[in-house]
């Protein structure tokens, strides 16, 4: 009985000791795999900068975003990794601290396309962009402007991702002359599309998998999901169409209700500092926010890697989170609706 | 008189994760007659607007597709099962039981995410089963098997052929072969005694087999979606597609709401027909 009584206690004792000890950490909520191993060359600057470890907890961009929802003032991470259009549903949710910018040091130092408004900042952007197989289509075949998707020589041959339809439907607004916005004017071009669409792809896998085996020879597809498939040997080209290619953005900010505010706002400082930047940078394939970064000449000569002023205003559709998050649900609806069957 | 309480302690349980179920289901209900707001995680006020929008063409397909999928995934299943199912109960040799048992079960070890990538890698443009045709002569330009309602039904056969076999083998192996050997002895033929006397006897089977696979197929997900390539939709990637990816959760909970009411509804239409069969074979006379 006496056993019984010391094991119970020291049970009682190892269980109570484990959140006076994840008090001590960080919580950063981010997506897992790649994203994970990106977040944590932040975390580990963080932590010899300042002593604290980093805890991650990985999930979707939705089920972190409900979970958020449900947890409001009691947040299970300091820290939400996320795209910088689902960071307004958590700003717009009350979700997101005020960021303090007087506490970013690099905050002046960021392309403007950083500045994500009040709750939250851009630490790096990549694109989607129309990529295809050297080797399954025509000699000289070649996509400088988005109306080539419209070719005869795509029919039949293209995917895009289901779960957002933003990158064409841009085009296509582009397209007839007309904004994002307005885009129900690019409506009859998205349809003449249809013949074109062979699949619609659920994720990154998914994409790569349409593209690898040849299935789909062109695709609208994440540029760092691109550079991997050319990096495996795939013979494929990203282009970047006159038009320009559409941007995403990876966004860091602070859940409302954190009990580490100001080790929080360090962390983000961390991961806009140049050093910092070109470490996610070359490890993910993507585009800083600092000016001051320095990217390697292999990685600043890849299309969608933008460097300068002008590439971001010459070659970058950037929507603002506002009109992307409220514009998402509805162009989602109708290319289901329209374009999927 | 004592076995009451202990009846109700051991219904406890059931009873507590059934009242959850219901709690989260009617939560679904409420949300599927709320207004939905973009770019907001809030839902608005009652509204009967998600009901209205089910008549679109989409939609409408995508619950075709689903009871169409259901049906011929259950009876091929049925076909190519019960044959397995009838040499797995009455061969004598050991090896051949073995090795039927090893080739009906080890499905059910791997995931449906795995078996469908191995579906995709044999239904696809340059898949094993075109290079082969190709080879042999069969076809000139590859078959296109990917992203089709065919592709899609393959993969979910046999996706459901281990629980049928085990099933069917169940059922036959409760029949009397007695009634078979007499059906012999009167002069029956083989093919015969199958189908007059076998076949009627294994119907409970047959008839539980084919509902388990029609409502499980009912709420396939990741096969549709991945084989189907947005190209072939069932209600459960609608659900997905609105909820998930456009942040509709309302009008997700309304189809929700409908792929429920619509199994139900065809379940209780199959027990119906299934009470009619066996009545008509007999089985309880």
């Amino acid at each position: 009985m006496k056993k019984l009584w010391i094991a119970l206690t020291a049970a009682f004792a190892a269980f109570s000791a484990s959140p006076a000890t994840s008090q001590e950490k960080l919580v950063v909520s981010v997506w897992g795999g790649n994203w994970k191993d990106g977040a944590a060359i932040i975390g580990k600057e963080f932590t010899k900068r300042t002593g604290m470890e980093v805890e991650y907890i990985t999930g979707g961009t939705l089920d972190r975003l409900t979970k958020a929802k449900v947890a409001r003032n009691n947040p299970e991470s300091d820290v939400t990794y996320t795209t910088s259009h689902v960071g307004y549903l958590y700003q717009n949710d009350g979700l997101f601290e005020k960021l303090d910018k007087s506490k970013l040091t690099n905050f002046n130092d960021l392309y403007s396309s950083a500045d994500r408004g009040d709750y939250e900042v851009g630490v790096y952007s990549y694109i989607y962009s129309p990529v295809f197989r050297t080797d399954l289509m025509p000699k000289g075949f070649r996509i400088g402007s988005w109306s080539d998707l419209w070719s005869p020589e795509v029919k039949g041959r293209l995917s895009m991702p289901d779960f957002d339809p933003s990158h064409i439907i841009i085009a296509a607004s582009k397209l007839s002359s007309s904004t994002p916005e307005d885009w129900k004017n690019g409506i009859p071009l998205l349809l003449k599309l249809k013949p074109s669409i062979k699949a619609f792809y659920q994720s990154d896998a998914t994409s790569q998998d349409l593209f690898k085996n040849g299935e789909t020879p062109v695709e609208v597809m994440l540029s760092i999901n691109a550079y991997h498939l050319i990096g495996q040997g795939v013979p494929a080209t990203i282009e970047i169409p006159k038009e320009g290619a559409v941007v995403g953005i990876g966004a860091l900010g602070i859940n409302k209700g954190t009990k580490k505010l100001d080790a929080a706002q360090q962390f983000i400082d961390i991961a806009l500092d140049p050093v910092v930047q070109q470490q996610i940078c070359d490890f993910h394939k993507c585009s800083p926010m600092n000016k001051k970064t320095t990217v390697s000449p292999e990685l600043a000569k890849l299309p969608g890697i933008f460097t300068t002023e002008e590439q971001w205003k010459t070659q970058a559709i950037v929507l603002p989170d506002s009109t992307y998050s409220k514009l998402l649900p509805i162009w989602k609806a109708w290319f289901t609706e329209e374009m999927m069957h | 008189m004592q076995t009451r309480p202990l009846f109700f302690a051991l219904l406890l349980p059931s009873i507590v994760i059934a009242a959850v179920f219901l709690f989260a289901l009617a939560e679904i209900l409420q949300y599927s007659f709320r207004e939905f707001i973009p770019g907001s995680l809030d839902v608005g006020g009652f509204t009967w607007a998600n009901f209205a929008r089910i008549n679109r063409p989409i939609y409408f397909y995508a619950i075709v597709d689903t009871f169409w999928i259901a049906l011929l995934t259950s009876l091929f299943t049925l076909v190519m099962s019960y044959p397995l199912a009838y040499a797995l109960v009455r061969t004598e040799r050991n090896w051949l039981r073995t090795l039927l048992i090893i080739a009906a079960i080890t499905p059910l070890f791997t995931g449906e995410i795995v078996r469908t990538y191995a579906w995709m890698l044999l239904l696809g443009t340059e898949g094993m089963i075109n290079t082969l045709l190709k080879s042999l002569g069969i076809i000139d330009t590859s078959l296109t098997l990917m992203y089709t309602r065919l592709g899609v039904v393959i993969a979910l056969v046999q996706f459901a052929m281990p629980v049928m076999i085990i099933l069917l083998a169940t059922a036959i192996s409760h029949v009397n072969t007695d009634y078979e050997k007499a059906a012999a002895n009167l002069g029956a033929s083989p093919g015969r005694v199958f189908w007059r006397v076998t076949v009627p006897l294994t119907m409970p089977g047959i008839i539980a087999g084919f509902i388990v696979i029609c409502a499980w197929t009912m709420s396939a997900f990741a096969t549709p979606q991945l084989i189907g390539g947005g190209k072939i939709l069932m209600i459960s990637n609608v659900v997905y597609l609105t909820g998930f990816s456009a942040l509709n959760f309302p009008f997700a909970a309304t189809m929700s709401v409908v792929a429920l009411v619509s199994a139900f509804g065809a379940l209780a239409v199959m027990k119906a027909i299934s009470t009619r069969i066996e009545r008509g074979t007999a089985l309880h006379s």
